[in-house]
């Protein structure tokens, strides 16, 4: 049994035990809290300051998150609403949802607000070209646990991607991981405050991406 | 040198107490549960306290999880659910007996609340009945003679050891008393041969040889005939019904001449049809897996209404499954001509028992949930008007053809290829009316048509394939279908809730210098 199948397991279970109890009937945030408290999961569950700014309940809750592929669980999520539309005009929705084991570094709106205007602009001027190539160095083949990320990936864009670790914070190149080890259905994804922009040498560069002048921008 | 333990024969500990408390809560919730087990292996298994309250959960699951989750509630989440309720029970317990350390009457009066709670949910459950409270009462009943045999006496004990000694002796007697209810209770618990106990009829109308290039055989191509094992699986069955086909009965009813109940025996008397038909559930998303193709053996609808005489007006056949679920389905469209059926066999063999054993019913064109009634007992003949059944109820809508879709199987999502002519190949389906074309563009270029393979009838979904010149660089396909009508497959998006999804599926991959 997977992590988020138990996950959403113990939520449910919470939620009926609470209100068959009668502490919390109206209240699914406060029986999440109840049973995220009382066992300790370790790393099975999600982790992050930002964590608590996601929904209790409804599609974009972590439960709700963890029944769809990952394109449908960010779009259900206000947090990451500009990472959708970028998602969207790329086209790479059904490709997210439809890919198998993939983890996901997804940058909040404030991310993308922080992120110069003017290479925002181009690459949203180029969705099949820059904003794709910038999209795909957030994700990652397999499906990475907390444990195993420290060190570097290669990201399906083609260029690698480093995550260390300062204290209990992540740090994936100069992003920070704001909310991580959130499951949805076909993805692991980590919540980061940053926009990551792939290197101007990456491998898999396409021309168009060579000419931008890129480097990794610090939230 | 220990005095740490000759002093403590005075007192005990409270902690200790809170311990022993919390033990005593969790012992009393096993043994419980246990005996809710054994009685239920008596009664009904779907009547076991967890089982009950697990339903009822999913049926209360707000629409916003159920209408993405239904899917998954059908794989492993049932399991996690019931363990989630029995771990959150544990907890709960725990409590309840730290409680009743210092306050006997609310450790009994929460786990007779439990057993309230458990024996309310068998009883609203679709097919409660009075005796399904049994399993509750009895657990419930159990549990309280066992926290007030386990808990430590009230007051000053007199010897912390003797109190130890014996908590430790009651709780074995327990937990063996335990171990053996839920034994006992698996060992009585049906079990179903599906290999023995149904012999597949032989076709009066054989589906025959499929036609040769059914499969284009192309790797990473869904295969044309999807076995039972890798065949989605969407229903809300908490427990699998386990039905004996010698006891099994299907009744019909309601706007009808002459009501009929069948035996197993009765039903297979008939002719028998054998046909390839698609199934597809409305919660599949655009490029989603919930769509397989397999080979039915059943005896026609039509047939068995004629029979019966169904009456004008009766535009709704109500079919319910062992186990409460309610499907509606237009009477027009089982009475139509298609290939519509009360499906006994899968690919030659039995109804594997979580693809509804040892019988259910097929609706070629028709969404699954108004058409695809898993461990069928009754039909019941009537309108729309006067009944919506369990989806419609929560907001699907009542009537829902499938919806012409087309999927890219290879490429892979995010995979890359190398240069040169690579094959772009999918599955298309729009069952009863069938695949006309399919057509794939290349980074928003022009529709290029793709080759079909050979189907059956339209009732199926059809391979396609594309020889495509790939050139270095990432590269987004999208494809379309055209079913039978003519229609173009509609690019409009739409998410499954509540008519099914609608959408041009695409794909974006890296295609490699070769």
């Amino acid at each position: 049994m997977s992590r988020r199948h138990a996950f959403l397991g113990v939520i449910a279970a919470g939620s009926i035990f609470m209100g068959a109890t009668g502490a919390a009937a109206q209240s699914p945030d406060a029986s999440m809290g109840a049973m995220m408290s009382s066992p300790p999961m370790s790393m099975t569950e999600p982790f992050g300051d930002a964590c608590s700014a996601v929904p209790a309940d409804g599609a974009g809750s972590f439960a709700g998150m963890a029944a769809v592929p990952v394109a449908t669980a960010a779009s259900a999520n206000p947090l990451l609403s500009t990472l959708v539309q970028a998602v969207t005009a790329a086209g790479l929705v059904d490709t997210l949802n439809s890919a198998t084991d993939i983890t996901v570094f997804a940058p909040t709106n404030d991310a993308f607000t922080a992120l110069d205007p003017a290479t925002l602009a181009a690459a949203m001027a180029d969705p099949t070209g820059l904003l794709t190539q910038v999209l795909t160095y957030h994700v990652v083949p397999g499906r990475i646990a907390p444990d195993a990320l420290i060190g570097t990936h290669t990201t399906l864009q083609g260029s690698d991607l480093t995550i260390s670790a300062m204290g209990d914070v992540f740090d994936v190149n100069d992003a920070h991981i704001i909310c991580g080890n959130v499951q949805t259905a076909n993805a692991t994804v980590y919540i980061i405050d940053g926009v990551l922009l792939p290197p101007a040498d990456g491998a898999m560069a396409s021309p168009d991406m060579m000419a931008s002048p890129m480097a990794s921008t610090a939230p | 040198m220990q005095p740490a333990q000759a002093l403590p024969s005075v007192v005990a500990p409270p902690r200790s107490h809170l311990f022993m408390g919390a033990l005593a809560g969790i012992i009393a919730a096993i043994v419980a549960l246990a005996v809710g087990e054994l009685v239920a292996a008596f009664i009904d298994r779907a009547a076991s306290p967890i089982v009950v309250v697990g339903g009822t959960f999913i049926d209360a699951t707000p629409e916003w999880l159920k209408s993405f989750a239904i899917a998954t509630f059908g794989e492993r989440d049932k399991d996690a659910l019931l363990a989630g309720i029995g771990g959150t029970l544990l907890v709960g317990a725990a409590l309840l007996g730290m409680i009743a350390t210092r306050w006997r009457v609310i450790g009994w009066l929460g786990v007779a609340g439990l057993g309230v709670v458990g024996a309310i949910a068998a009883l609203t459950r679709p097919t409660g009945m009075p005796i399904d409270t049994l399993p509750s009462i009895a657990g419930a009943a159990v549990g309280i003679v066992a926290l007030t045999l386990l808990l430590p006496a009230t007051g000053v004990p007199s010897d912390a050891s003797d109190t130890r000694r014996r908590f430790l002796a009651t709780s074995a007697a327990f937990v063996a008393l335990a171990a053996v209810a839920s034994v006992a209770a698996r060992f009585l618990a049906p079990s179903v041969d599906t290999a023995t106990s149904l012999v597949v009829p032989v076709p009066a109308s054989a589906a025959g040889p499929l036609p040769v290039g059914v499969d284009q055989g192309i790797t990473d191509q869904t295969p044309f005939i999807t076995s039972a094992d890798r065949f989605y699986r969407v229903d809300t069955a908490l427990v699998i019904p386990a039905i004996d086909v010698a006891t099994w009965t299907l009744r019909i009813h309601g706007m009808v001449d002459h009501e009929m109940t069948l035996t197993m025996d009765q039903l297979l008397a008939r002719p028998t049809i054998e046909r390839v038909i698609t199934l597809s559930c409305v919660s599949n998303p655009v490029g989603g897996p919930y769509v397989g193709n397999a080979t039915w053996v059943g005896v026609p609808l039509r047939d068995l209404l004629d029979e019966a005489g169904a009456q004008a007006g009766a535009d709704q056949l109500v079919s319910r499954s062992v186990d409460g679920m309610t499907i509606g389905t237009p009477t027009s469209a089982v009475m139509d001509g298609r290939d519509a059926m009360i499906a006994v066999a899968m690919n030659g063999q039995p109804l594997p028992p979580v693809h509804g054993y040892p019988a259910r019913m097929l609706v070629p064109g028709l969404f699954g949930y108004v058409s695809a009634t898993k461990w069928l007992q009754e039909l019941e003949l009537t309108t729309f008007d006067a009944y919506d059944a369990y989806w419609v109820q929560r907001g699907w809508v009542q009537e829902a053809p499938v919806i012409t879709m087309s999927r890219i199987d290879t490429p892979r999502p995010l995979g890359r290829v190398s240069a040169g002519t690579i094959t772009v190949a999918g599955v298309a389906w729009a069952q009863h009316r069938g695949i006309k074309a399919v057509e794939v563009r290349a980074d928003g270029g022009d529709w290029m048509a793709a080759q079909l393979a050979a189907v059956p009838s339209d009732d199926t979904w059809r391979q396609w394939s594309l020889a495509w010149d790939a050139s270095p660089g990432t590269h987004r396909l999208e494809v379309r279908a055209t079913d039978g009508t003519g229609t173009v497959q509609t690019e409009e998006r739409a998410d499954p809730f509540p008519s099914g999804a609608t959408g041009w599926y695409s794909t974006v991959f890296t295609v490699v210098e070769a």
